[in-house]
């Protein structure tokens, strides 16, 4: 914290436009969505305002400073440790009451709170009219309009912004009950005259005011409790029971009650409105799209679209973009570096692997960027919450709550950002739950494999096969739920409570923002990836060592031989030794599942045989074999980065779970398909092992439930 | 005369009422599971201790609306204000008020 260097702190509810103003502020290109859990972690940016640098932090949204979930610590933690110079606190205007809440609690603190109220026109719309003067005198703090969706003056706000840093004002004090006010005053007095003994106020608590510390004792907050020493507990427990005895409620129930009873004045005081409507438009449109009878075929034509976009749409978008690019950076650049004289190892390497890769990226960009954009409109239309209310009823039968159907749906696009988005749920069982089910939905990643594999071997009907695969995917997730829920997560999943925002018309502006920020991160870290893997499985086949199976002293590349020694594991699901070349893009693929389509166009492709269509044709040999890989690629391990992300977020043991558990599942289904699909008597061998094998595996799972049960 | 460990096993019991959390206190038929109030009923808070609800506006004495409320669902739809909440069936269970 400095005078020179001010940090600003952007907080509120979920939802009211904190990324909005953080990118109005900075310049930044923060996703912005109509969802709540957008930003998980606290985002850092800065702007320049007459020759000082501020800082500004966009917060994860919260309704209070209770902190129950990870995203809510995030935020809570950061006001209190860091303790911002400023804490923009922006407020919805067309819900003043409920957002208030967390402004009186952030005054509590002592923060030094500069009041935004969002969303005006929506509150003028509704014929809600403010007085912002006269809340200003009752709250103490500076409140003005904005209107953030619109063309905003950055430059008055800035000023404001350095006003406030320059003169802060003294926010007014909250009054409760006359008898909590009383044992208030006696939490405090104990504090004081302990404070000697309490290892916390050396540690931090000393910053802290002293009401506030009072306050959280109070409500019970586990982390203010964690450090009060067990001989102070009873006599703070003593002053907690005689506020529940006075009100017969639980002491944060009463706290809140009259935090809302000073919001509920005040609002009484200085807003005036006309009667709310029996219906909204939101509502009007609910009564369809949530209805019994329209809402669950409506969940699924909606996804199906979404896929049906991605595939049909960008099909030609691929073809000119994969034709144009390889003319363009293998073939024309190949033939200059041919005509400067440059060695034919090093022009390979440069036109057909590095061309070729980047050729490779090109035809990723449009199905992602439709499959993004879809994302996009369902997220900022307001729909993605319903559809996690319709899904809710499916993911309960697996134990988990509806909110969780958001970090399943993020896993579409990939599954890094899905396992942080766990962490807007609140139970911990309820996070690594989710976490263990993302890998199932097909990210972004997988579908250019996808396209590419199911373009070639189901030319008529793509979009079905990779809408089939998406399908699958979630009807595995379920299943594989199912069984986590009967042994590992036997508990019942956490409370469901979620806003459902009002419907907006999405922007095009935000909507090409949100998805061109997406595509970039993705292009980028997948460009990076799959030109890596181009090269290092280039280098490798290049390099050769005498082949030890054949016995005859032959030399073959590193590649083929690692390839070779992993497919015998793969036959039972169609791979001949011949195609060790499927092994080795399996391989790639555990560093990044993009991958797998350059390794294949790396493999498959030689000056003898140059049609890759063909090889793979041959390759493969049948449709079965070429299903059950597909069915491998869906279910197998995840992705260096997101097996990384486990371990981050819940540790070493559930990211090696995911590992072996995926990839003894994803063998055990691709065994099962493709002898089920190419039947042949040997066939029965293959499946009496599948199904001893999904025994031991469901008793195995039963075995770590019985030790490592999550429960809470 | 109790044995000095049955005295303490009645203390318990006892201790074990006293730190019970408190139930709503209306009478019969006064009020009313907010789990059971049928679509497009409004009514009024009366009891509530779950702070995550009361936090988002589910205090003491708001006017409630029920929007969807269907039996065999896992949760309800409730509008609070302008607000819209899902709200899971649990916790609507434990919520008390009184139809207006």
């Amino acid at each position: 914290m400095s005078k020179n260097n001010p940090v600003i702190a952007l907080a509120g509810n979920p939802n009211v436009g904190k990324t909005t103003l953080f990118n109005a502020l900075t310049g930044s290109r923060q996703t912005v969505g109509n969802w709540p859990g957008v930003t998980v972690e606290h985002k850092q940016g800065y702007y320049l305002y007459q020759g000082r640098r501020y800082e500004v932090i966009d917060l994860p949204g919260i309704y209070s400073l209770s902190a129950a979930s990870p995203d809510e610590q995030v935020a809570r933690n950061y006001i209190l440790q860091k303790k911002p110079d400023l804490v923009i606190n922006i407020v919805d205007a067309s819900n003043l009451e409920r957002n208030l809440y967390l402004t009186v609690q952030l005054l509590e603190l002592g923060a030094p709170v500069l009041l935004l109220l969002s969303m005006i026109d929506i509150a003028q719309r509704n014929q809600i009219s403010i007085e912002y003067e006269h809340m200003e005198s009752h709250l103490g703090i500076a409140a003005l309009p904005l209107v953030l969706n619109r063309r905003l003056d950055t430059q008055a706000l800035m000023q404001q912004i350095e006003r406030q840093l320059e003169l802060p004002r003294e926010p007014v004090t909250i009054h409760y009950d006359e008898v909590v006010e009383q044992h208030l005053t006696a939490v405090q007095e104990v504090l004081q005259a302990q404070a000697e003994d309490i290892p916390a106020f050396s540690d931090g608590w000393q910053s802290l005011p002293l009401n506030w510390l009072a306050l959280k004792l109070l409500e019970r907050d586990v982390k203010i409790w964690e450090p009060v020493p067990a001989r102070l507990a009873p006599l703070l427990e003593k002053e907690i029971r005689a506020v529940e005895k006075h009100r017969g409620q639980s002491s944060d129930a009463v706290l809140a009650d009259d935090r809302y009873g000073f919001i509920r004045g005040l609002v009484k005081d200085v807003v005036k409105r006309k009667p709310l409507p029996k219906s909204t438009y939101s509502d009007r449109i609910d009564r369809f799209a949530l209805s019994r009878i329209a809402g669950l075929p409506l969940f699924f034509v909606v996804m199906y679209l979404v896929f049906l976009l991605a595939v049909r749409v960008s099909q030609p978008l691929i073809g000119w973009i994969d034709a144009g690019l390889t003319w363009l950076l293998v073939d024309r650049w190949g033939a200059l570096l041919a005509l400067i004289g440059l060695p034919q190892w090093l022009n390979y390497l440069f036109s057909a692997a590095l061309g070729g890769g980047i050729a490779t990226i090109g035809t990723f960009i449009p199905p992602i960027f439709f499959i993004f954009m879809s994302l996009s409109i369902l997220e900022d239309s307001g729909y993605m919450a319903r559809a996690a209310f319709i899904a809710d009823k499916f993911m309960r039968r697996i134990g988990l709550p509806g909110k969780a159907f958001i970090p399943l749906l993020v896993g579409f696009g990939c599954t890094v950002p899905a396992i942080m988005a766990t962490r807007t749920l609140e139970s911990k069982r309820d996070r690594v739950f989710a976490s263990l089910l993302t890998p199932f939905m097909s990210c972004g990643a997988k579908l250019p494999v996808y396209t590419f594999l199911a373009m070639l071997f189901f030319p008529r009907r793509a979009d079905l096969a990779i809408f089939g695969l998406y399908l699958f995917g979630v009807v595995m997730a379920m299943l594989f739920g199912l069984a986590l829920k009967k042994t590992i997560f036997k508990t019942q999943p956490g409370n469901f409570v979620m806003e459902l925002p009002p419907y907006h018309i999405p922007t095009l502006n935000a909507i090409l923002l949100h998805t061109w920020h997406r595509l970039k991160d993705f292009v980028l870290r997948a460009g990076k990836t799959i030109l890596l893997v181009i090269i290092v499985v280039n280098i490798l086949q290049v390099v050769s060592l005498p082949d030890p199976l054949s016995g005859s002293g032959q030399k073959v590349s590193i590649l083929e031989l690692g390839g070779k020694a992993l497919t015998p594991l793969l036959h039972p699901m169609g791979i001949s030794s011949a195609n060790w070349e499927a092994s080795v893009a399996l391989i790639s693929g555990l560093f990044a599942k993009e991958a797998i389509v350059g390794t294949l166009q790396g493999l498959y492709r030689s000056d003898a045989a140059p049609d890759l269509e063909a090889n793979l044709m041959a390759g493969f040999g049948s449709r079965a074999a070429m299903v059950a890989y597909l069915l491998f690629i869906l279910l197998y391990s995840p992705c260096a980065a997101s097996l990384t992300m486990l371990f981050r977020e819940h540790g070493s043991r559930w990211m090696f779970f995911a590992f072996v558990y995926l990839t003894a599942l994803a063998w055990i289904i691709a065994t099962v398909a493709y002898q089920v699909l190419a039947f042949n008597p040997r066939s029965w061998l293959w499946l009496s092992l599948s199904a001893a094998l999904v025994l031991i595996f469901f008793l195995s799972l039963k075995l770590i439930g019985r030790s490592h049960a999550v429960k809470t | 005369m109790l044995s000095r460990r049955n005295r303490v096993r009645l203390r318990q019991f006892g201790r074990r009422f006293s730190l019970r959390s408190r139930t709503c206190n209306c009478r019969r038929g006064d009020c009313l599971e907010l789990a059971k109030l049928s679509t497009g009923r409004s009514a009024r808070i009366l009891c509530n201790n779950d702070i995550k609800t009361i936090e988002r506006g589910l205090y003491h004495g708001v006017k409630i609306t029920s929007f969807r409320n269907e039996p065999d669902e896992p949760n309800i739809v409730v509008a609070v204000g302008d607000s819209r909440y899902v709200l899971d069936r649990r916790i609507a269970e434990q919520i008390r008020v009184r139809i207006i």
